[in-house]
């Protein structure tokens, strides 16, 4: 009896505690808040977020992994309205993996009249989608969403997917103020944890003993003998390891400029079962090293057996190399007929879907299809070409070796001069001019005897923007000119993609828009179709509010247009890496002509910034001869990943380079 | 043992691999071609209306209509609803949605469409329904085919025809049919057509017309109103039916003679003990204008406007006796519910049928039927008309702002209708004077004084501004002052006038740093208070004409003190530019070393204008916009 007081007052203690982060509590307090109070520019937050993982023998099945998350979501601006819309990514299965998701409590709250008025969510508000063959979608949207609402929802995912279990996140774009997380995991299972993000939880660790009851079955007797079955039950005794996550007040992540993924960087656990410790049984390891996970991919029938098929193309690809000699051309003849012959379906993964055959055949694949066919047919050709995995900039970068670490696949060469990368998805990607998606630190190559190895994927060859323009400002201080803009690599890819499917005419007018209403003539471009060579823009432009009169003097940005006058950086501090994808330089030269009647006064003089540890350099040069004065200017980032170690350093070049950029020549009426 | 775990290893190869769903069918949005996509939020696949006109006193419209919507901003283009009372009832209405690839996703029965009344605030007596498709996407593209059967006994009003109904919006394929008894005089008139229609069928009993793949039109900033743009065919009969009564009309004196007698007859009687308290309000008054002054501001005491959706609520306006018990109307139950109180005391009044609306839109002279979306009141006065919007609490008496002016309008007198022309607020009379000081000192800081009066049509932006709540008001001032940083707002007064309808704006604001200082020199704009914002933008190619709805006058007088200590190295030299879109001109005066005063005005003129003209008027907006911009140059003594 003693006991049970005991008890009782404990889960009483327990309930008080808690009551605050139950769903159905909401408080008048929450919903009359206008703003968060840390963050008064968050557009909703979470106000708490409670998970809970458990594992549930099920006799004839097997373990189940039971995850359980409550939370209340406040709304504060119209822009955070997608918050009261909640999707669930899961495996609807078929054979042996099976999920479902349930959600359950979802109420949306509003203050009327200083009353709280709930609304429920109805069916009609959910809705099931299929994604594509193996994941759906199970999203919700609440009803009656206003500026100032509280939303309240929990879901329920049972899987039997032990190998990983699901992300969990503290952490988001908008403030989380409250998280708990509880994992129960018997003692079968072995997870390796990661924390993700800068920020690292509060840790608690309990063991206790628990149990559960088996049933077995078993029948003796045979032939004409009575059969008789005996049903024993076990009780089977195991340790669980309760470990408690909590954290508060977690900032909203904000996007900064050029960060790769944010998601690398947000606060979050990642776990995968390591091994399994069966009693009687050996212990078995799951999680493995990068090679073991390339072998299996390698030895699977949607890739190996895939990337050994030649023969469907056999014939076509003799006409394609006939008469190449050079690796070079191999490579680009190989490269532009699988470009020009199978259609990306814009599908990811790293293994065929319809097979590489039926891709040829019908002119369309995945990734998988169009890339492996690609290395199958360089090899035909006679080249040292292989498969590389990787993940895309969009997957993440993953930290543990495993199978979804990878979403992609793409091709190299060997060659003397080091790995030329290819990939045949995207019409405007040339050899080792990677689609953006690619860029994305490390891949793993294969070989035809299964081992691997680690390549880098970030460019090294900088990608050039050459900016050259010869203009004349006239007494009235409008100003005409020609300019011509080359941009080579990376940014010829990126301005391709760009400007495909743009009507010159929309492009145009947009362009003139952007830049100070310049009107634009003689515009030409050249090599738009020709992927191998630098994109060239060519026109002539006059433009009436380039250049500022005050007084009998004359003020001009040289750069007109191309001036940079934001820093991109402007956080005091930063955490995360400075991804550019690729290293560049960009250039200008540029002609000017003064006015008759007008003299230079003052013109920005010649000047360099160089940064530590060769990271980039910014030059600017400055002279006149005559009327014309000349300039030549650059801005190079040699290394595709600045450490924010460098943060500072690069924040005080930009600003260095603003300053000058935007430095005025000033000219005088005589 | 026998514990069963799942081998999850292999099953990692099947999250990384895909494959594309697709089901073929009329119905997918992928055979939708490029160019009916290119600016497009939406395709209109196929518009079909069939109306039948059996009898004098019968309609019957069935539409089918696939609407393929690619993103938000093409939802609109669904319009999957109508319009229906107890006499016009809706028998069938039907939606279904298509995924991308053509497959059926949801099918919307008629119980399952939102049933709401058409008078907003669902509390209020009116038969006037609405029924509307309430979908919330779950992807993009998606379709919807929408297919519905209304019928009326109103055909006096036929819907126009009018395949192209927006814009970011491509028509691929638009049908109308009508038939039509040979003997009720059936009409129709063109408007704005384009090769991509063809009149398929006229005959004695039928008109059909295809249009065939109109492509999406890019809005245009300042373009004329899109009736003035966009094919569309107007259609009535001579012989009619409405509300109840037949009619009978081959001209706008017929048509309005017959509206006043059947249609609004007895719906002005007033109870006694109204009339005699209006007869005691007005009193020994006996200009009628003032009269009506007097009436027009008991009403607007009295009552409160309902929105009913356009078109619709009938064409009999509520009895003017419900309005007096109940307070409320839509603006045909306002307007005559005015005109039967100015009755009780002999000031005549006419109602007025028109399309309300900033951009204007005639009633067509040239089509004899049943038009417009709004109604005001017209009181006689020597010749001419003083209109009165009856909808609203606060407008001055006679004034009609920007939703009502200098437009084509129905006046249905007793002897007959008659089209006029609403008020035309002249260039000239929608002024904004602006007088004030300010000061900048050593450091460049601001500090100024200003009255602003606003009078015509400037009139109708500002009046509002003493109902904005203290942010709003914030946000619009700071915006009004955008070139000024740092603008802190000191204190603001307002004075309504609503005899004169004339507004003012008292307001005292400072900023540091309004002057830029460097080194031994300051640099600052002269015209702190009133510099042109508004930034024409580009256009490569236009092709709507350049529609300049009102023009306007703005007049500045601002007395500039400068800081002691400088002295004026540089004044900006007067400048005046005269050319068809308006003039310009500022004037500035050197007082003495510190004191200055800057002058300016600029007449922006209302017309209409051709696609290339657009250009020079853009330039013109420019050339205004860097004088605005204009700076003085001191130098420290």
């Amino acid at each position: 009896m003693k006991k049970l007081t005991y008890l009782l007052l404990i889960l009483f203690c327990l309930n008080a505690n808690a009551q605050e982060f139950k769903l159905g509590k909401v408080s008048i307090a929450e919903l009359e808040q206008k703003k968060h109070p840390k963050d008064t520019a968050a557009v909703a937050a979470i106000l708490f977020k409670k998970g809970e993982v458990k594992f549930q023998y099920i006799q004839g099945e097997g373990f189940k992994v039971i995850t359980e998350v409550a939370m209340r979501i406040k709304i504060y601006k119209k822009e955070g309205y997608d918050w009261a819309n909640y999707a669930i990514r899961f495996l609807p299965g078929t054979g042996s993996i099976k999920e479902n998701v349930l959600y359950s409590d979802a109420v949306t709250y509003n203050l009327v009249d200083g009353k709280i008025e709930k609304t429920k969510l109805k069916s009609e508000g959910e809705f099931e989608e299929k994604m594509d063959r193996y994941w759906s979608r199970k999203k919700i949207t609440m009803p009656n969403v206003k500026e100032g609402s509280v939303v309240e929802f929990s879901y329920r995912i049972t899987s039997n997917r032990i190998g990983t279990l699901r992300e969990f996140y503290f952490q988001n774009d908008i403030p989380v103020d409250y998280v708990e997380y509880k994992t129960y995991v018997p003692e079968y299972f072995i997870y390796n944890s990661k924390m993700k993000g800068f920020i690292t939880p509060q840790i608690n660790i309990e063991k206790s003993p628990k149990s559960f009851v088996i049933t077995s079955k078993e029948r003796t007797g045979s032939g004409f003998n009575t059969t008789t079955t005996n049903f024993s039950t076990d009780k089977i005794e195991y340790i669980e390891t309760k470990t408690t996550y909590i954290t508060k007040d977690m900032p909203s992540m904000k996007e900064e400029a050029f960060v790769n993924n944010i998601d690398n960087y947000t606060t979050s656990l990642v776990q995968e079962l390591s091994m399994t410790k069966y009693p009687n049984e050996p212990l078995k390891p799951y999680s493995t090293d990068w090679d073991a996970v390339v072998k299996t991919i390698y030895d699977n029938d949607d890739f190996g057996a895939e990337l050994n098929k030649t023969g469907y193309f056999e014939n076509d690809l003799k006409a394609v190399v006939a008469g190449l000699t050079t690796q070079d051309e191999i490579v680009s003849a190989v490269l532009n007929y699988v470009k020009s012959t199978v259609k990306w379906n814009e599908y990811y993964g790293y293994s065929c879907n319809d097979g590489v055959k039926k891709a040829y055949k019908d002119k369309s694949g995945n990734v998988a299809e169009i890339n492996l066919m690609l290395t199958a047919m360089l090899r035909s050709a006679g080249l040292k070409a292989n498969p590389v995995l990787i993940s895309t900039r969009a997957n993440g970068i993953s930290i543990f070796p495993n199978h979804s670490a990878f979403n992609y696949v793409i091709a190299a060469v060997e060659s003397n001069e080091g790995l030329i990368l290819l990939d045949a998805t995207s019409k405007f990607s040339t050899p080792n001019v990677l689609p953006f998606r690619d860029l994305n630190w490390m891949g793993r190559l294969i070989r035809k005897d299964g081992t691997s190895e680690e390549v880098d994927l970030m460019p090294k060859k900088a990608s050039n923007n050459s900016v050259t323009m010869v203009y004349s400002v006239d007494a009235s201080g409008k100003i005409t000119g020609k300019l011509r803009y080359l941009r080579t690599d990376h940014n010829a890819m990126r301005f391709r993609s760009e400007i495909e499917n743009v009507k010159e005419e929309d492009y145009l007018e947009k362009l003139e828009n952007e830049n100070e209403k310049i009107e634009i003539a003689d515009y030409k471009r050249a090599n738009e179709k020709d992927v191998k060579m630098p994109i060239v823009e060519t026109c002539s432009f006059t433009g009436a509010n380039l250049c500022e009169i005050i007084g009998e003097k004359m003020y001009i940005n040289p750069l007109l247009f191309f001036t940079k006058e934001q820093n991109p950086f402007k956080q005091e501090v930063r955490e995360f890496p400075i991804d550019y994808g690729f290293p560049f330089k960009d250039s200008y030269t540029i002609n000017i002509s003064i006015p008759s009647g007008y003299m230079i006064e003052t013109l920005p003089k010649s000047t360099a910034l160089n940064m530590e540890g060769n990271i980039g350099a910014f030059k600017f040069i400055s002279q006149t001869t005559d009327n014309i004065i000349q300039l030549s200017i650059s801005h190079q980032i040699n290394t595709p990943i600045v450490s924010a170690d460098y943060y500072s350093m690069l924040k005080d070049y930009y600003q260095g380079m603003i300053a000058k950029e935007t430095e005025k020549i000033v000219l005088k009426r005589i | 043992m026998n514990y069963k775990i799942t081998r999850f290893v292999s099953l990692f190869f099947l999250f990384t691999t895909t494959f594309i769903f697709a089901q073929k069918s009329d119905y997918s949005a992928l055979i939708v071609s490029d160019s009916l996509k290119e600016n497009a939020d939406a395709v209109v696949r196929l518009n079909q209306i069939d109306i039948v006109i059996a009898s004098q006193r019968s309609m019957n419209i069935k539409t089918k209509r696939v609407v393929t919507v690619f993103n938000e901003n093409g939802l609109d283009a669904i319009d999957a609803n109508e319009n229906y009372d107890k006499s016009s009832p809706v028998k069938n209405i039907l939606a279904t949605v298509y995924d991308a690839f053509g497959k059926e996703i949801k099918k919307v029965k008629r119980a399952d469409f939102k049933d709401v009344s058409a008078v907003s605030g669902s509390t209020l007596f009116s038969n006037n329904r609405y029924i509307y498709l309430d979908y919330t996407p779950i992807q993009y593209p998606f379709t919807v085919v929408f297919e519905s059967e209304t019928e009326t006994s109103n055909t006096a009003f036929i819907p126009q025809w009018m395949p192209l109904r927006d814009y970011a919006v491509s028509i691929e394929k638009s049908i109308l049919n009508v038939s039509f008894p040979s003997n009720l005089g059936f009409k129709y008139k063109e408007f704005n057509f384009s090769n991509s229609i063809k009149k398929t069928i006229y005959s004695p009993t039928q008109l059909s017309y295809t249009a065939t793949k109109i492509l999406a039109q890019k809005e245009e900033v300042a373009s004329p109103s899109i009736s003035n743009l966009f094919p569309r065919v107007m259609m009535g009969l001579e012989l009619f039916h409405l509300e109840g009564v037949d009619g009978n009309a081959k001209t706008w004196v017929e048509f309005g003679k017959w509206y006043n007698e059947k249609i609004l007859q007895g719906t002005t009687d007033l109870p006694e003990e109204t009339k005699l308290k209006i007869k005691a309000l007005v009193g020994t008054e006996t200009d009628p204008i003032k009269k009506a002054q007097i009436i027009y501001k008991y009403v607007q005491g009295k009552s409160r406007y309902v929105s009913i959706q356009v078109g619709i609520g009938g064409w009999k306006p509520m009895l003017a006796g419900d309005v007096d018990r109940l307070g409320y109307g839509d603006c045909k139950a306002l307007s005559n519910y005015t005109k039967a109180l100015l009755n009780v005391v002999d000031v005549p009044a006419y109602d007025v049928v028109l399309y309300g609306g900033s951009r204007k839109r005639n009633i067509e002279s040239e089509f004899v039927s049943m038009q417009g979306n709004h109604m005001i009141l017209a009181i006689p006065v020597d010749n001419k008309y003083v209109f009165l919007e009856c909808t609203s609490q606060v407008d001055p008496f006679g004034y009609q702002g920007t939703f009502t002016d200098d437009r084509d309008v129905l006046v249905i007198k007793p002897e007959g209708g008659e089209i006029v022309r609403t008020k035309i607020y002249e260039d000239v009379s929608n002024t904004q004077v602006s007088k004030g000081a300010y000061s900048i000192d050593e450091n460049g800081d601001f500090s100024g004084k200003i009255g602003i009066v606003s009078e015509g049509t400037q009139y109708n932006q500002k009046f509002n501004n003493e109902k904005l709540s203290p942010t709003e008001m914030e946000k619009f001032y700071k915006d009004y002052w955008s070139t000024i940083n740092n603008l802190k707002i000191k204190k603001i007064t307002f004075k309504n006038d609503s005899d004169k309808i004339s507004f003012t704006e008292n307001a005292e604001i400072s900023a540091v740093n309004y002057g830029n200082v460097a080194a031994n020199k300051m640099m600052f704009a002269l015209n702190a208070y009133n510099p042109l914002k508004e930034s024409v933008k580009r256009i490569r190619n236009r092709k709507n004409p350049l529609e300049i709805q009102r023009g306007s006058i703005d007049i500045d007088e601002i007395e500039i003190a400068l800081p002691v200590n400088f002295l004026i190295e540089f004044l900006p030299q007067d400048v005046e530019i005269k050319g068809k879109f308006g003039e310009y001109k500022t004037e500035i005066i050197k007082k003495d070393n510190n004191n200055i005063v800057y002058k300016r005005k600029f007449l922006l003129k209302k017309g209409l204008y051709t696609n290339k003209e657009y250009d020079d008027f853009r330039l013109f907006m420019e050339q205004i916009s860097r004088n605005d911009n204009a700076k003085i140059i001191l130098t420290k003594s």
